[in-house]
């Protein structure tokens, strides 16, 4: 059984230095990993940067995070990734990584994703350059997160993404604003790979448990839907499809 | 040509203190609903810096509205268990 603890939208800066960090003094002895889903900043400043990495620093248990939109907002996102690397946070922008967790290899693979919307009700790569820049963002992130799922040599698999792949997690949000939300090319990726669970944030007024239309668990674990420091959950170590058959079934589209 | 007063048109009011509140205190998740001469603000932020912030930068672009704070500010503990997902 793999243990992981998720929390995504900290949003800290410097008036809150230290505050979060209190909350994880447990953490160490209930999971196996941290996952942190984006939004580690307010406006993605360089200080707020540090503030995050102080955060996440030594707390006993692999921690690996995706930036969020927030993150992005001072054109500050490969400083604030480099910062979060220096303190040892695994920073993941549609590549992936494997955790020896106790001898079961626990695959992650993410980044910060993007909108677009969800099944008949998205938004198209069709009419101004804007519109184009808009979903072929979404879709050459949807094609870097598939690909980095089906390349992980893991027992388990672990899509950790900002922006959501399902729009059951954002039952609560007003429905015009989900195409800002997250897109379903994010789920057809995770689908594709088979993913085990699906993390993301994002959506603060959403729900945390829904479903990939392949049927893969979507949590978001944005602070105000979990209510808690971290949301944790124990996976089973599945008998897997190797990412061989995976490939072969993605290529039969 | 007589130029509208837009501070009668509640919906262009809500609309710019939501901009502001984006701008100003990079909070995108925060509801602000004008109901006659008062300005409700719901939702949720990290600390009561911030809630204050809110309100101060909602004051600003309120057209002299009152404002009713009802942003709260997220609880975050220790989870008390966990999900087993088999």
């Amino acid at each position: 059984m793999i243990r992981v603890a998720a929390a995504g939208d900290l949003h800290v800066g410097p008036e809150v230095a230290g505050t979060y960090r209190t909350r994880l003094s447990a953490l160490a002895e209930h999971a196996d990993v941290f996952l942190v889903a984006g939004d580690l900043t307010r406006h993605g400043t360089v200080e707020e940067g540090r503030v995050a990495a102080g955060e996440l620093r030594d707390l006993g248990v692999p921690v690996v995070a995706v930036l969020g939109n927030h993150d992005y907002h001072s054109d500050a996102e490969d400083e604030i990734t480099d910062i979060l690397r220096d303190a040892g946070v695994t920073v993941l922008e549609g590549d992936g990584t494997v955790l020896d967790c106790g001898g079961t290899k626990l695959g992650i693979a993410g980044g910060k994703g993007f909108g677009g919307g969800f099944e008949g009700r998205c938004a198209s790569d069709f009419g101004e350059p804007e519109m184009k820049a808009f979903i072929s963002h979404t879709k050459d992130f949807a094609g870097r997160l598939g690909a980095a799922l089906l390349d992980l040599d893991a027992d388990l698999l672990v899509s950790l993404t900002h922006y959501s792949p399902s729009a059951d997690t954002l039952e609560g949000e007003p429905l015009e604003i989900y195409p800002f939300l997250g897109s379903y090319l994010l789920g057809e990726a995770i689908d594709s790979a088979m993913a085990d669970l699906a993390i993301h944030g994002h959506a603060h007024k959403g729900t945390e448990k829904g479903l990939t239309s392949g049927g893969v668990r979507v949590r978001n674990v944005a602070l105000p839907v979990i209510q808690h420091a971290y949301a944790m959950y124990s996976l089973d170590i599945p008998a897997r499809v190797d990412s061989t058959q995976a490939r072969e079934r993605v290529s039969a589209w | 040509m007589t130029e509208r007063d837009m501070a009668d048109l509640p919906g262009y009011v809500s609309a710019h203190i939501q901009e502001k509140l984006a701008a100003q205190a990079y909070e995108l998740g925060i509801r602000v609903d004008v109901r006659g001469d008062v300005v409700h603000l719901r939702g949720e932020v990290v600390s009561e810096e911030r809630r204050r912030e809110v309100e101060e930068i909602a004051r600003g672009a309120a057209q002299g509205r009152e404002i009713c704070n009802e942003v709260h500010v997220v609880a975050v503990g220790a989870p008390d268990d966990e999900e087993r997902l088999s």
